[in-house]
């Protein structure tokens, strides 16, 4: 057993202490916390293309799915177990009409282009849903395919301080039918994993667990560990393969981040005004939404808010009604999460557009799936994959339409129906990237497009 | 992650005429947000707030009239079997005024 201080640090094979090891000894609150996400990143570097301009992107996942019928693809001429209990409010773009419970929506729907035709044709799980929407590719257990957010920060890089992909306020957790929710880097390695907030935002207490040294630790202590991890590596890398050692660079990228006065600055929402954090609303998509402007504002190149981390107990957007652990009803989307919604991405869009961001960010809010067209026995909707609408804006996207169209329910596509493969080349066109000519490595490092799609042309106009 | 939220919200409300006006709510937590007009004390009417600063109730019943802003206070999802939230409910989130209509 090695010791650093009075903390035992267990040994790596007889081969001697492991970074994490190390790292875990005499900073027990720091690593314990997070250091972990970073410490395993892998010092793969992005493809030269760090220079080339293209905008950032902000996503909001509505983890859970809203129903299309009761939110941006309402059916007042339908019968009452298929209308619903809300009814619809004109936009400020002429027959254009959403649900009551967004009018401050109602009011930039000129700068929203909603989707009202996507739709996917395997299982109408969560999952499903959120792997086609988080990486634009169909599930394949062999050949799993990175986050949207990996692509960008393995084709372009970092630009300064902060990963080029961070996701607030957590990763999604269970939502019913397995862990794997296409939010991981896969074959693009873990120096692109997607870097995760971890914490709530909306919490007075709230701080970023990676970049807060614990009560006692000074940044002082912070550089004197990283120079004896220094020599702990250079010790190490004899006894290490040389793809191991290769995470020396994620080593330092970790101590950079946690030393960065940028980096820190980005997170403190307590250099916003108490007025901006109002606006926002204050809970936790809310303050997700205001941090994922700074970070933009600060280099971050894509941001993914996912509304929440489990469709279980507690108040969302799967609004089954069963009376148990999936009981949401239209009492949590009248009450809560459309008011939320509309209030934080609303002040999102004003935010960006104030400070000159909008054009050079894509905002897109995106869903697994859509509801039930007819509401069950229960006064809930279940899972639908054929026809639900998602949206964006900001970037190159033309706002103030409606693309695609369901049938009289809301059940299936009347016309153009949409895919989530075409909506991520959509957002990667509207970032800028020229998908004919902007490759990533594929399996065995093959150049290989970023998603088999093309761009909606009616997206821009 | 289970929603918190912190802090109480509060705004200042006020007659202008029988125009109801709002100010800005402090630690907004951006659910549903409500007034709420009483007409001899029973519940007459809830009517949005969100959208607008300013809200005009038309209805002219004889009767003392108070109004107060309510906004969603979320406590955990828990419901009754008709779907309505047993522990999170509206809460008063601003002073009250009155006026009578004769």
């Amino acid at each position: 057993m090695f010791h650093v201080g009075h903390e035992k640090v267990p040994m790596c094979s007889g081969h001697g202490p492991t970074r994490r090891s190390f790292l875990q000894a005499g900073s027990a609150g720091l690593a314990a916390l997070s250091l972990p996400t970073w410490m395993s990143l892998e010092s793969q570097g992005a493809v030269n293309l760090a220079d080339q301009k293209i905008r950032n992107c902000i996503t909001i996942f509505l983890v859970g799915s809203p129903g299309q019928v009761d939110t941006w693809d309402m059916k007042p001429e339908a019968p009452a177990q298929i209308r619903g209990k809300f009814t619809p409010i004109d936009t400020n773009v002429p027959g254009i009409q959403i649900c009551e419970h967004f009018p401050q929506m109602a009011r930039m729907m000129d700068k929203v282009a909603l989707i009202r035709s996507l739709h996917h044709k395997t299982g109408a799980s969560h999952e499903n849903g959120q792997r086609w929407m988080m990486t634009g590719h169909e599930f394949n257990a062999d050949s799993m395919k990175p986050h949207s957010g990996s692509v960008i920060s393995k084709v372009f890089g970092n630009r300064g301080t902060l990963p080029a992909s961070i996701v607030l306020p957590g990763k999604i957790g269970n939502t019913g039918a397995g862990p794997l929710h296409g939010q991981t880097a896969a074959h693009l390695g873990s120096a692109h994993e997607p870097f995760v907030l971890g914490a709530d935002p909306a919490k007075s207490d709230f701080k970023v667990v990676d970049l807060a040294p614990p009560a006692g630790q000074t940044e002082f202590r912070l550089n004197a560990r990283r120079q004896l991890l220094g020599q702990i590596d250079e010790v190490q890398r004899k006894a290490e393969t040389e793809p191991e050692a290769g995470r020396d660079t994620a080593y330092a990228r970790a101590f950079n981040l946690l030393t960065s006065p940028e980096a820190k600055q980005a997170f403190d929402l307590t250099q916003e005004t108490p007025k901006q954090q109002d606006r926002y609303g204050r809970n936790t998509l809310g303050q997700s939404c205001l941090m994922a402007r700074r970070l933009v504002e600060r280099g971050c190149r894509y941001v993914t808010i996912n509304h929440f981390d489990t469709v279980f107990n507690l108040s969302c957007w799967d609004m089954h009604a069963d009376g148990g652990g999936l009981n949401n009803t239209y009492a949590d989307y009248e009450r809560l999460l459309c008011p939320q919604f509309d209030w934080a991405f609303t002040a999102l869009i004003d935010d960006l557009e104030y400070r000159g961001l909008l054009k050079d960010t894509v905002v897109c809010v995106l869903s697994e799936m859509g509801r039930t067209p007819t509401i069950n026995p229960r006064g809930g909707r279940d899972h639908h994959t054929t026809a639900w609408t998602n949206f964006l804006c900001g970037g190159s996207i033309k706002g103030g339409q409606a693309i695609g169209s369901t049938d009289k329910t809301g059940s299936v596509p009347q016309n153009n129906p949409i895919e989530p493969p075409q909506v991520l080349a959509s957002i990667y066109h509207a970032m800028g990237i020229d998908l004919e000519t902007t490759m990533m490595p594929g399996p065995g490092n093959r150049p290989i497009r970023l998603v088999e799609a093309e761009p909606i042309d009616q997206l821009f106009g | 992650m289970e929603q918190v939220f912190e802090g109480t919200p509060q705004a200042e409300i006020r007659l202008e005429g029988r125009k109801l006006v709002r100010g800005d709510v402090t630690n907004d937590w951006g659910s549903q947000l409500l007034w709420e007009i009483r007409r001899n004390g029973e519940v007459v009417a809830t009517v949005p707030a969100r959208a607008n600063n300013s809200y005009e109730h038309t209805d002219t019943t004889p009767g003392q009239y108070e109004v107060v802003l309510q906004m969603f206070k979320y406590e955990g999802y828990a419901k009754d079997p008709a779907g309505n939230f047993t522990k999170s409910k509206m809460i008063e989130v601003s002073n009250k005024v009155g006026y009578t209509v004769g």
